[in-house]
């Protein structure tokens, strides 16, 4: 539990002692635990002052990783327990904290295990070249022995780079990174929304449905494309209305007939 | 000249334009665009071939310039040659599938060239992930692929000497890619630490060290160029790769799904030529000869080159070797 967190546990302990000590004496000598109360109020008032209330707070703040009621340090503690209207923000940026510690592990590791490849290309190289080639620094020997190097270090990091220490350290770090990532693009994202500012995951999500929209319409061309002409062919006799004709004929002839009427 | 002069003289040569062949745009598809070359020699009469490169990288590595370009030398034996330029990804594409990738793009390619040339079936030639975009629209599509040619592609992606393989198999890809696309620099990154101490250090000591004629520094940039003008990756598509292919080898055990459909390496009948880089540190040589165990094809060839990945584009014994290789196999078909 984080220093500011406790202070405050303590002082609001302290006050409350108080309180009931005092009202108890109040209470036994003469009316009631009036004063005592305000004295309570008063104090509880100063100390919940220095809160920063959940508005005040939160991911779009980026000053501070603080949870509510919990103070700025509660991100750095990553045993800090989860509390408060903002919990799960606070939490983000514990899992981001722990991600970020992973990821600087990994990355230690892996330096580790390019160092020790540095090592021991160094030592094939020591043992491999020949005297003749250090006493005779020309041109050419110097790219030689350059060139025998560059074998040697290719050797050795080919040798850690296949090793299972290598791949499992080089995934860590990856997966670290990606964990982080994650966590960070949902603070930036929550920011975004109380600015009421589009999203990624908004637009992905559009992208997502005119993506279907288009394939839906591809599905739909392609099957109309391939669904034969189902209307039969039309034997029409000299002087009949052409096909389609009859309806508008109709339409015609019920006007003609209403005109008759009126 | 000094250092300092060929310092100078790369600076000039930075902006060289990579490409050397007439081409023209026949179809476009969101970034997509299909290119037909020019002929530059008489036609050989054979059916046209559809070059799928990777997504990885930009297709013009295929021609680069005049004594460095595969499509050049295809030419010139009068093949009809195609290619698909990918393009840029860009967040919009962030949801483009394998299936987007096999079954509307390539499939609008294959049908604009059929259409164009009133054929049932194409040359398919897929190179490196091309390839195996290649296979799975070849198994998918039987009918509409005559010959297929595989290009350093990866077919077993399991083998000893796969480091790519083995660094990826415990990362967890859905959160490293997430929801969006994979940015060229990240893979730019990945391939510089597959051979750290020659890619970053000694090609430049050999660049400086070489002869500071202008041809061969230019020649240099545009390799340059090319190495690292990396597109972004299509997230979805991106993460259907590496886990289905790279984790799970689901390629290899005929259980690789495209849209819902299994590809199965088995029904693949058609002749099949692999094309593979005995040095290719990228594509291990293992994992393309597996095609071999893995097709159903009766006409299977292989050839192997004592190439790298790079070399299997550009090197001089490429130029000589692959066109005619390519050329004469689907002579006889």
């Amino acid at each position: 539990m984080d220093n500011e967190f406790g202070e405050q546990w303590t002082a609001f302990a302290h006050a409350a002692r108080a309180y009931l000590d005092g009202a108890a004496k109040a209470s036994a000598s003469g009316p009631g635990p009036a004063e005592p109360a305000r004295i309570f109020g008063d104090v509880l008032r100063e100390l919940f002052a220095n809160i920063n209330p959940p508005w005040n707070s939160g991911p779009w703040n980026f000053g501070s990783t603080a949870g509510p009621g919990l103070g700025s340090s509660a991100a750095v503690m990553p045993d800090s327990p989860a509390l408060g209207a903002t919990r799960e923000h606070q939490q983000r940026s514990q899992r981001m904290a722990d991600a970020w510690r992973r990821l600087d592990e990994a990355q230690r590791r892996l330096q580790r295990l390019w160092s020790d490849a540095l090592r021991e290309a160094a030592a094939t190289f020591a043992a491999n070249i020949g005297a003749s080639q250090i006493s005779a620094p020309s041109a050419d020997a110097v790219r030689a022995l350059y060139d025998q190097w560059i074998d040697c270090a290719e050797d050795a990091y080919s040798r850690a780079a296949h090793s299972e220490i290598f791949c499992t350290t080089l995934a860590e770090h990856v997966n670290a990174s990606s964990e982080w990532r994650r966590e960070l693009r949902a603070t930036i994202e929550q920011a975004a929304k109380l600015l009421d500012l589009p999203t990624r995951s908004e637009i992905n999500t559009l992208a997502q449905r005119l993506k279907s929209v288009e394939a839906e319409l591809r599905a739909a061309r392609t099957e109309r494309a391939a669904t034969p002409t189902t209307r039969k062919p039309t034997t029409r006799k000299r002087g009949t209305p052409k096909a389609g004709k009859p309806k508008t004929s109709a339409i015609k002839q019920r006007s003609a007939r209403r005109k008759v009427q009126r | 000249m000094t250092a300092a002069g060929v310092y100078a003289a790369l600076a000039a040569a930075g902006h060289v334009t990579p490409g050397c062949s007439n081409k023209e745009i026949v179809w476009r598809s969101g970034k997509l665009t299909l290119y037909r070359y020019q002929p530059i020699a008489r036609p050989a009469g054979r059916a046209p071939l559809l070059i799928v490169y990777a997504l990885v990288n930009r297709p013009y590595m295929m021609d680069l310039q005049e004594d460095r370009s595969l499509i050049r030398g295809l030419l010139a034996e009068g093949l009809d040659v195609y290619l698909i330029d990918w393009g840029y990804p860009d967040g919009s594409d962030r949801f483009t599938t394998l299936a987007d990738y096999i079954d509307d793009y390539i499939m609008g390619c294959v049908d604009q060239i059929l259409n164009a040339h009133r054929l049932q079936a194409l040359n398919l030639l897929g190179v490196c992930q091309g390839g195996v975009l290649s296979l799975c629209f070849s198994a998918l599509h039987p009918q509409r692929v005559r010959n297929l040619i595989t290009m350093v592609t990866p077919v077993d992606f399991r083998t000893p000497a796969d480091l790519l393989s083995k660094w990826v198999n415990k990362i967890d890809v859905a959160a490293w890619v997430g929801d969006g696309n994979v940015p060229g620099d990240a893979l730019n990154g990945l391939f510089l630490s597959l051979m750290p101490f020659r890619l970053t250090h000694q090609k430049y000591v050999e660049l400086f060290a070489g002869k500071p004629d202008r041809e061969r520094l230019e020649n240099f940039m545009r390799v340059e160029q090319w190495i690292f003008d990396s597109p972004d990756q299509a997230g979805a598509a991106f993460r259907e790769f590496v886990v289905s292919c790279y984790q799970e080898n689901r390629l290899a055990q005929n259980r690789l799904e495209i849209g819902g459909r299994t590809v199965d390496l088995r029904t693949l009948k058609l002749p099949i030529l692999n094309l593979i880089g005995r040095r290719d540190h990228l594509v291990p040589p293992d994992s393309s000869a597996a095609l071999q165990r893995l097709a159903g094809s009766d006409d299977y060839t292989a050839i192997e080159f004592d190439l790298g990945h790079i070399g299997m584009y550009i090197s001089a014994r490429a130029q000589r070797e692959v066109p005619a290789a390519i050329a004469q196999w689907l002579k006889t078909r």
